[in-house]
């Protein structure tokens, strides 16, 4: 019976993998640095071990916004955040199962009158946004970093290709398992709640009930990296981010780097134990990411070089998906509960359970400190490169 | 990954020779045309014989560069524009090998006060081709410095034009004791020893919109 109902997480499951791995070894395999089959096994062996390994923080946070306590919810919010995604891939608008899982996730609380934690949505929302904005910013430090290493080491260039094709790999395997640490939470949070597994012991480790419906979870992200993710990467390596071999390993990594932050648990300690605000845990849109660091490296080139559609897109789609998906939920827990007559969940009485974590203030505070230096590390450099150029202009005329 | 390793560290290896091919060929061609012209027939087969085997070298090395970097999907974005590079490169001793045939096989009368007309003229005909060797290494290690690499070739390509029209003007307008085939005959392997030059300003074009590539 609960695989039944697991069945629409599953798939949910699938089509992220197939869909999202794209992001992590698109350019590579698209621009044939690295085979197909090679990267869908790296994806596929990194994504489980993410999923397993880290994927609790970002699920947690889902679980406070939400907690479906109800297998056959859980199954609607998971079926409605799919088929959102799906009809929305089709009709070709920008789309991210991320958000999709938080606007099924409160179209449930609406439906079974349970009241939205706001705090933590507001914190999944923040997160949106500071996603993209932090790809760009890792994508411009690491692209300059790459470029003035390239221009120092004077390597020969097919030495320097077959560095970019080890560390493509090495980036793309960071990539997959944080993608599988982060978005797990979207394929498998709703039905943490309403499915408690008992630990499953294995001699030398133990599996909590979370990290098994996790590890079904990424197995179905893996068969959809396997199975359906190569057209995707072609496209995505050849039509649509046509990247240098360094651009796309900048991009990969930028991508990995943010989805890792925004899933460690570790990192939200260590910044706990100096004394700073957590690091929020929240499932972030690994497509958005992407989008934002090859804006960062467009931003590198020039400003002429970013292409304000891309990011009209993102932030239509921070509104349009979250609200599709919600009245789908809502439409779909409707006809489950009336005509079915499956348990959906029930209203959890009381206040909403304490939000642990950093408060919304703190991530603007930490989004605007970052703003602020890289805006003034920019301005920096542009005045500096400006003096050389003068400099330069000067020796070469008088 | 280690046999990767190998075949890149090869096939680097194979470039840089194909280079050293090229670069040696130009200074046969340059050595070919004195011999030529100051009537040593010993040198100029020697260097004919020379640079037919250099060519033949080139040729060689051209193919099995091209070969290894599909068949291993080597430089998967740059390929083509390398490919391309090399067949420019390869022009260039094609050209010169050419050029020294026709001395060989027409054995022009070349007037004595031809003489250095002619030396400079395959001097800065191959000083163009020269030059630009370092920025076709260049592209491979320091693409940055490509640019201020290719001045020089554009430079000598312009003094080979100037050299060429001056030879040309004077033996059609000065040298009336010529005859006009034999004008013509001058004004056809001036336009061939011309010709490196050309090819070297075509490989350069082609490696200065490679270096903006790789800068951006």
């Amino acid at each position: 019976m609960i695989f039944l109902f697991i069945t629409s997480g599953l798939f949910l499951g699938w089509t992220l993998g197939a869909n999202d791995a794209a992001n992590v070894f698109g350019s590579a395999v698209g621009s044939r640095m690295v085979s197909f089959v090679r990267a869908a096994v790296i994806a596929s062996v990194c994504v489980i071990l993410g999923a397993v390994l880290q994927g609790a923080g970002a699920s947690d946070t889902l679980g406070r916004l939400g907690s479906v306590n109800a297998m056959g919810g859980a199954f609607t919010v998971a079926l409605a955040a799919g088929l959102t995604v799906y009809f929305m891939t089709r009709a070709g608008l920008p789309v991210s199962t991320t958000q999709a899982i938080v606007g099924a996730i409160i179209g449930w609380n609406f439906f079974t009158d349970n009241a939205v934690d706001t705090r933590a949505l507001t914190q999944i929302v923040t997160t949106w946004i500071t996603g993209p904005v932090l790809g760009a910013l890792f994508a411009y430090g690491l692209y300059h970093i790459v470029k003035i290493t390239r221009r120092r080491i004077k390597v020969h260039l097919l030495k320097y290709e077959s560095y970019l094709r080890t560390g493509l790999l090495i980036a793309g395997a960071f990539g997959a398992y944080s993608l599988g640490a982060n978005n797990i939470a979207n394929v498998m949070g709703v039905f943490v709640p309403s499915i408690p597994l008992e630990d499953a012991r294995f001699g030398f480790f133990t599996l909590t009930g979370a990290q098994q419906l996790f590890f079904l979870g990424a197995v179905a992200m893996a068969a959809g990296i396997l199975t359906f993710s190569k057209k995707v990467m072609q496209t995505v390596g050849s039509n649509l981010l046509e990247l240098s071999s360094e651009a796309a390993f900048v991009v990969v990594l930028s991508q990995a780097l943010v989805l890792f932050i925004f899933s460690s648990t570790a990192l939200s300690g260590i910044m706990m134990k100096i004394g700073l605000p957590p690091i929020p845990l929240v499932p972030v849109s690994s497509t958005q990411v992407v989008v934002g660091a090859v804006l960062g490296i467009g931003l590198y080139k020039g400003i002429r070089n970013i292409n304000l559609k891309l990011l009209g897109n993102i932030a239509s789609g921070w509104i349009t998906t979250p609200v599709a998906a919600g009245l789908l939920s809502f439409f779909l827990l409707f006809f489950v509960k009336n005509l079915f007559g499956i348990d959906i969940g029930h209203t959890v009485k009381g206040a909403s359970p304490p939000v642990e974590g950093p408060g919304t203030a703190v991530i603007v505070r930490y989004s605007i400190i970052i703003l602020l230096v890289a805006v003034s590390a920019y301005l920096g450099y542009l005045v500096l490169a400006e003096k050389r150029r003068t400099e330069k202009m000067n020796k070469k005329y008088y | 990954m280690s046999l990767f390793t190998r075949t890149t560290r090869e096939l680097s290896v194979r470039i840089d020779e194909f280079f050293d091919t090229i670069d040696i060929g130009i200074l046969i061609f340059k050595e070919g045309v004195k011999a030529y012209v100051k009537g040593d027939h010993d040198a100029f087969q020697n260097h004919l014989n020379r640079i037919d085997e250099l060519e033949g070298r080139a040729d060689k090395l051209q193919r099995s560069i091209e070969n290894d970097m599909i068949v291993h999907s080597i430089l998967p974005q740059q390929r083509s524009e390398v490919v391309k590079l090399l067949w420019q490169l390869d022009e260039i001793i094609d050209t010169a090998k050419k050029s020294l045939n026709e001395f060989y096989v027409e054995m022009p009368h070349i007037p004595a006060s031809l003489v250095n007309d002619f030396i400079s003229l395959a001097e800065v005909s191959g000083n163009a081709a020269e030059e630009l060797l370092p920025a076709a290494r260049a592209f491979f290690r320091e693409p940055h410095l490509i640019r201020e690499k290719l001045i020089k070739v554009y430079f000598f390509e312009r003094e080979t034009d100037k050299a060429a029209f001056q030879m040309k003007k004077k033996v059609f307008h000065e040298m009336d004791d010529l005859s006009l085939a034999e004008k013509a005959h001058i004004r056809y392997i001036t336009h061939h020893i011309e010709n490196i030059s050309d090819s070297a300003q075509a490989a350069a074009d082609l490696l200065a919109s490679m270096a903006i590539r790789q800068m951006l």
